[in-house]
């Protein structure tokens, strides 16, 4: 049964090489966070300061930053390391003007938005914290007996992002858009 | 051949096909969860808790910001209404509807999405502020025919109306609604809701 052994042998070897390239497979699409150099939050470091706000340059021909950016958006970002303490959030909001704020963790995905019609009182409040330092936040709350007055967002990991975004319909608005986002204030909570 | 060395020669070759399938399908890209009408391309799970593996290793890769859902949704186009890639050496007409949005933009943008340098930037053409290119339009500035319409022309060569200029290399473009309340109804889009791409003459 000399084939039969060299088939079944045969067989054997195929199926662990399908097995091994299957999991190198998986692996290494599951692991892509490790495996890139640069992940989003790196490059907006490279033109952004910690904390405070920051205007992102327009994207131009020639300039490669960040894919797939819309010219027609002006946008800023306050990144944040919430080791630091918990990031604070403030925005006017002006009435019918399109203004958006993504928060992100590192990888640029989305944990929560919240876009101008959802302001409050043409306003914007929003903490970003960890769940430990919203327990803090929360025992204080019940010590001081006040209603909280801002949005509480709690971060999947310490390091990330608030991206904000206008719209400037026309290239002229683009300094009024501007001064949109610059109105938009970061800074670190007081503990 | 001993046994030690085939084992080795196995892991090798299998580590090596593994990660050859990992770049094809990265760089060709994946349909799951994509909503297609017409040439028109979105991935709403894009950037949210529920998107798939694949697209989430091909946003790294990209390094691209996606759109959150609440600040609105993106399409890609990356051939004509008919099914051929876009060359940029033709003519294309872009009209026909756009689904409901408080904004929405147009943009003109490399494969791999970044701007391209057209050489319009010292004219004084039509719409175009002299020094700065003209790389998209958006729902602002567009403009229309008495009942509402609007027609885009893609060309090399300057063109009346809505004019969006074209480079020597290949392009996409990206149709963007912003805060739209299309989440729920992304299933309700076709070919007849969103814009034609139709491409006109070649040089």
């Amino acid at each position: 049964m000399n084939w039969l052994d060299r088939f079944l042998a045969g067989l054997l070897f195929g199926l662990a090489f399908l097995f091994i390239t299957a999991a190198v497979h998986i692996i290494s699409v599951l692991a892509m966070r490790d495996i890139i150099d640069k992940d989003v939050f790196d490059r907006l470091s490279s033109v952004a300061h910690p904390v405070h706000l920051t205007l992102l340059p327009p994207p131009q021909p020639g300039h490669e930053f960040i894919p797939f950016e819309d010219p027609a958006l002006v946008q800023g970002v306050c990144l944040y390391d919430l080791s630091h303490g918990p990031l604070r959030l403030h925005a006017d909001v002006e009435a019918g003007q399109l203004l958006t704020l993504s928060f992100r963790p590192r990888s640029a995905q989305v944990f929560y938005a919240i876009t101008d019609s959802a302001a409050q009182h043409g306003k914007i409040d929003a903490v970003i914290l960890t769940p430990t330092q919203l327990e803090d936040v929360e025992a204080d709350d019940d010590d001081d007996d006040e209603t909280p007055q801002d949005l509480r967002v709690v971060a999947p990991e310490s390091k990330g992002f608030v991206l904000i975004s206008a719209l400037a319909g026309f290239p002229s608005e683009r300094p009024e858009a501007e001064a949109r986002i610059k109105s938009v204030t970061c800074d670190i909570a007081q503990q | 051949m001993p046994t030690f060395v085939k084992t080795l020669l196995l892991l090798l070759a299998g580590t090596a096909v593994g990660l050859c399938v990992t770049l094809v399908t990265l760089e060709r890209g994946v349909d799951f969860n994509a909503i297609k009408a017409g040439p028109w391309v979105a991935f709403p799970k894009n950037g949210t808790a529920d998107s798939d593996p694949y697209s989430r290793a091909i946003l790294m890769r990209s390094g691209e910001i996606p759109l959150a859902t609440s600040e609105g949704l993106s399409f890609i186009a990356r051939r004509d209404s008919a099914g051929a890639p876009f060359t940029p050496g033709c003519d294309y007409n872009l009209q026909g509807q756009i689904p409901q949005a408080r904004y929405w933009t147009l943009t003109l943008l490399s494969p791999k999405g970044f701007l391209i340098d057209t050489g319009t930037g010292n004219g004084a053409d039509y719409g175009i502020e002299s020094g700065e290119e003209r790389h998209g339009f958006t729902s602002t500035e567009i403009l229309r025919n008495n009942n509402g319409d609007f027609v885009i022309t893609l060309s090399r060569h300057a063109r009346p109306g809505n004019w969006l200029p074209l480079g020597q290399s290949s392009f996409v473009l990206l149709l963007r609604l912003y805060d739209t309340e299309l989440g729920a109804m992304t299933s309700a889009l076709n070919d007849r809701n969103m814009p034609k791409v139709v491409k006109g003459g070649c040089t």
